[in-house]
């Protein structure tokens, strides 16, 4: 099947492209640029192929390709796309280029291990999202953390090396208790059902008891957690964001962040359908205070690159109330959400970055009537700042309308019968964060492009073509979201209604909200 | 007993013997003085080289034999450690090529390696016993090789003594069983660990303590830091690998097939997590790179005896993988350190800043090393650390699993400290840029190579071993 290995190309062009940087000659730094933007696009095209030709009528796998790996632990090297993944994939591929491009002018100290470090990435995240073996997306997981670490610390602000190390260690003490709950999740289905296996679809048919699931979940759940992040693990995600790169910021915020979403969509709560059912409240109520908390840091700094940083916060928290809905629209409104973000937050950093790069500073109150001094500028960046707001039209829009719709319609019926009336305080706080979300955002725009004309840096010159061209690329893609969301909607559909069956048919008696 | 037996199961040991004698002649007939190229050094390396081949190929045809019944046995799986263990003393005889001139590195790393081959295939105290000895008494004169620091004098005489101690305890332990079994041979120690008898639970006590003095365990590890630093950088690797090495086999081989039950259940986990959680904090103060390494492998030998825990069919299989997976990268931290002016600047850790800079191709090496010594993957480290800590939860130790990840966790950040040097620093001052060493590259290459193996075929080289 042509698709398949299609797929293992996608995967494998990032490493392929690593190791030709690995021995390209030093100090031809175009050639490097060339090489890795080449590769990028190279991925993006294979990708759209792939996209198109997935067919949104087969529930689970399709261009599976399975291999033994340590045939005696029933690892495998088992990727596929599903409805699961393929948004992701897409934005994946989708932001690669960019990213690469982005960095043409910022980055000009060892150009090489530079883009290595971000087509290494890239491979990583893709091996993350495609992996379809526990022990395979772990290894991608972990692996994803080392390229990072590097791009922080090399090529970061002057905190650089507090801000990578906080990084490193903070996701890494959650992968490690996730590994123990790895180990034990498939050493407990060995014993219970002879299967030894890390395939994700061998794992879900392990019942275990209620208690070991509560174990398990709190490990996977505090490793995602912290990578989403949700309050109160977030806090190395505003040092990371303010001193990494350009392109670290985008990569992070774009991609990495939905690694967190992903993981709980794909593994923590189906893989452990009751305790899940018993921890939803708390982690409905982390979810909406991740988005009201956040916005309220987002709408204090006076950094304009923590304002995004905490916005992200405030985001992810409503993939994670779609996600524990369990309606349909939610789930749905969850996954365009994490798309949503993975654009418009990745679009804001770069424009942070392209302001950067002119000025050198980011301190909000440096900057003021950009739209007088840069108006291709200010326009992309209303647009961006509108579709982080929600303003219909945009895919912001599409992604919070749809979770706030399946947040109240998961909460309706537990307050109309008198049972529970957490949910439905839960999603009007929710709303308001919406409110919140305008407010901050608003703010950033007013006294960014608006107000009195300063820059600490003049004469600034306007955008030129490659930077337009990001922009532009990403911006159709906001509106495309926004207007037609059919196409992606109908592509996870079967998923969203599998995770749904997965999660609720074992909900406990009297846990459910 | 046949003569044939005594040939064939012992042809390792055999060829290390001629190498030897082979060594000593050279240096009666004048062929290796100093001044006199590198002979000894060729002589040695094709005659581990020799012994490897012997005992793989012996492996492979699934050779078992016991020549000496009741006190040396070969088996393929044994034979294959054996290579395995003498494989990785051929990067330390590359990198010393320039270190040490004339014939007593090389004679004395041939000797040692001799009382590896014996410890691994013992069946009897008394052959545990003379291969440790053999084994250890090389090592106390490699590190003092280097005497051109006035450290080395005291490290060596510290590891001596400490060594004594270990070797007095272990005798006394085998005297213990051996008054309450009559017998000497190593299956009497996995009886007396399910007895109930005192003077027997005193001699297994004091034998597992022996054992973790060698391997440096807490509270018995405070020699290595010492010993390590004493040494010249080839003797430390050879310590920190091959030693370590060895002694863990031979733990493995004397546990033999027993589930260990409490209390000695306790004995081996308690002690070894205590070094995985005091090696890895302690770790992190060195400036030193070779004290930091010690502390490291005080750690590592944590983990290692960690897979003791485990199901006994498991114990050998995982233990392997990790001696081969840490033994590697552990080398190609050695082998692709950058020569400095004098020994002791090498050893600084800021000599590593701005490493990336001055020589990419080492900074590149040792970071690898590096991330796969924490047990980060997709390195090699991760797969061993997993193997074993699945061995230790599917024996139903998961709370002592879950501790030993968490000091395993504690780790992560000294390992990173070096990167952060070698990467995310400008150029120490005195650092000069230097040329890399052919042989130091080779050893390099050679350990590059078998990590990438164990890296991507893991599944492979598990069902293999």
């Amino acid at each position: 099947m042509p698709e398949a290995s299609v797929l293992n190309l996608v995967l494998c062009l990032p490493l392929l492209g690593a190791g030709l940087l690995l021995v390209s000659p030093t100090g031809r730094d175009d050639l490097t640029r060339g090489i890795t933007l080449g590769l990028m696009t190279l991925q993006l095209a294979l990708t759209g192929w792939l996209y198109v030709r997935f067919d949104s009528a087969v529930a689970g796998l399709q261009f599976e390709t399975r291999l033994p790996w340590i045939a005696t632990w029933g690892v495998h090297y088992q990727i596929g796309l599903d409805g699961y993944n393929i948004l992701l994939v897409m934005l994946t591929a989708f932001l690669g280029p960019l990213v690469t491009a982005s960095a043409f002018s910022a980055i000009t100290k060892d150009v090489k291990l530079f883009y290595a470090m971000v087509l290494l990435i890239q491979f990583a995240m893709m091996g993350a999202f495609l992996a379809q073996d526990l022990f395979l997306f772990y290894v991608f997981w972990e692996t994803m953390l080392i390229p990072m670490f590097l791009m922080i610390g090399i090529w970061g602000g002057e905190r650089r090396i507090y801000a990578t190390l906080k990084f490193f260690l903070y996701t890494a003490f959650g992968s490690i208790l996730m590994l123990a709950a790895v180990i034990y999740l498939v050493w407990s289905l060995q014993t219970t059902t002879g299967v030894v296996s890390f395939a994700f679809a061998d794992l879900v048919k392990a019942r275990l008891p209620l208690g070991v699931q509560g174990w398990l979940l709190a490990a996977f759940a505090l490793s995602f957690a912290i990578k989403v992040p949700m309050v109160p693990l977030h806090t190395w995600l505003p040092d990371a964001h303010v001193q990494a790169p350009t392109a670290g910021s985008v990569i992070l915020a774009g991609v990495l962040l939905k690694m967190g979403t992903y993981g709980f969509m794909k593994l923590g709560f189906p893989l452990f359908p009751d305790a899940t059912a018993l921890f939803t409240p708390w982690l409905m109520t982390l979810a909406v205070v991740s988005i009201v908390y956040g916005a309220c840091l987002a709408l204090v700094q006076d950094d304009i690159k923590k304002i995004i940083a905490y916005s992200s916060i405030s985001h992810l928290g409503y993939v994670m109330l779609g996600l524990l809905s369990l309606e349909l629209v939610g789930i749905q409104g969850a996954v365009i959400q994490m798309v949503s973000h993975g654009l418009v937050a990745a679009g804001l950093f770069l424009m942070v970055g392209m302001i950067y790069e002119r000025c050198h500073t980011r301190e909000l109150a440096a900057y003021g009537g950009l739209a007088r001094l840069l108006p291709v500028y200010s326009v992309f960046f209303m647009i961006l700042t509108l579709a982080s707001v929600g303003l219909p039209t945009t895919s912001g829009f599409t992604g919070e309308f749809l979770v706030l719709l399946g947040a109240f319609k998961a909460a309706w019926p537990p307050h109309a019968l008198g049972l529970n009336h957490l949910p439905l305080v839960l999603a009007v706080v929710a709303v308001a964060g919406v409110v919140l979300g305008a407010l901050y955002m608003l703010r950033f725009a007013l006294g960014f492009l608006y107000g009195a004309t300063k820059a600490p840096h003049q004469p600034l010159s306007d955008l030129n073509g490659r930077e337009k061209t990001i922009l532009g690329l990403i911006v159709v893609a906001v509106f495309a979201l926004g207007l037609f969301p059919d196409g992606p909607l109908r592509k996870t559909e079967l998923a969203a209604k599998a995770y749904k069956q997965l999660v609720s048919t074992s909900r406990l008696p009297g846990a459910s909200p | 007993m046949s003569w044939r037996d005594i040939l064939l199961a012992m042809l390792p040991e055999h060829l290390l013997l001629l190498g030897i004698v082979l060594l000593i002649l050279l240096d009666i007939a004048g062929l290796a003085r100093r001044g006199s190229g590198q002979i000894p050094s060729w002589v040695a390396l094709a005659t581990v080289a020799a012994a490897v081949w012997a005992a793989a190929q012996l492996s492979l045809g699934a050779y078992a034999a016991a020549p000496f019944a009741g006190h040396f046995s070969v088996e393929p799986a044994t034979l294959l450690a054996k290579a395995l263990v003498l494989a990785l003393a051929l990067p330390v005889l590359l990198m010393s090529r320039g270190d040490f001139d004339g014939v007593e590195f090389p004679v004395l790393l041939l000797s040692s390696l001799y009382g590896v081959g014996l410890m691994l295939s013992a069946d009897s105290f008394l052959t545990l016993f003379l291969g440790l000895e053999i084994m250890s008494l090389p090592v106390y004169v490699l590190v003092l090789l280097a005497y051109r620091r006035p450290q080395s004098a005291e490290a060596a005489l510290k590891y001596l003594v400490l060594g004594g101690t270990s070797t007095a305890m272990f005798m006394m332990g085998v005297s213990l069983l051996y008054g309450g079994s009559g017998a000497m041979d190593i299956a009497v120690f996995t009886r007396a660990l399910g007895s109930a008898d005192s003077m027997a639970r005193a001699g297994v006590v004091l034998v597992v303590l022996g054992f973790f003095l060698k391997a440096a365990i807490v509270p018995f590890h405070a020699w290595a830091p010492d010993a390590y630093e004493g040494a010249s950088v080839p003797v430390t690797a050879y310590m920190a690998v091959v030693v370590k090495a060895a002694v863990l086999l031979a733990a493995v081989r004397v546990f033999g097939q027993v589930q260990l039950a409490s209390p000695m259940l306790e004995l081996v986990a308690v002690l070894p997590l205590a070094s995985i959680v005091w090696g890895n904090l302690a770790a992190m103060r060195q400036a030193s790179l070779r004290r930091m390494i010690a502390y490291s492998s005080i750690a590592h030998a944590g983990y290692l005896f960690y897979a003791l825990l485990g199901a006994p069919e498991g114990r050998m299989q995982a233990v392997t993988f990790y001696l081969l997976a840490y033994g590697a990268l552990n080398l190609l931290v050695f082998a692709a350190l950058p020569p400095a002016a004098d020994d002791q600047e090498r050893d600084r850790l800021d000599h590593l800043q701005g490493l990336f800079h001055r020589s990419p191709f080492a900074a590149l090496m040792i970071g690898m090393a590096m991330l796969s010594l924490a047990g980060i993957p997709p390195f090699p480290g991760f797969i061993a650390k997993f193997l074993v800590f699945k061995n230790v939860i599917a024996a139903g130790h998961t709370t002592y699993a879950v501790l030993g990840l968490l000091g395993s966790y504690l780790g992560i950040y000294f390992y990173l400290r070096v990167i952060q040097f070698m990467f995310m620093s400008d150029a120490a001052p005195t650092a000069a840029a230097a040329p890399l060493r052919r042989h130091a590259v080779a050893a390099s290459l050679a350990c590059v190579a078998l990590t990438v193996v164990v890296a991507v075929f893991p599944g492979w080289v598990i069902s293999q071993l």
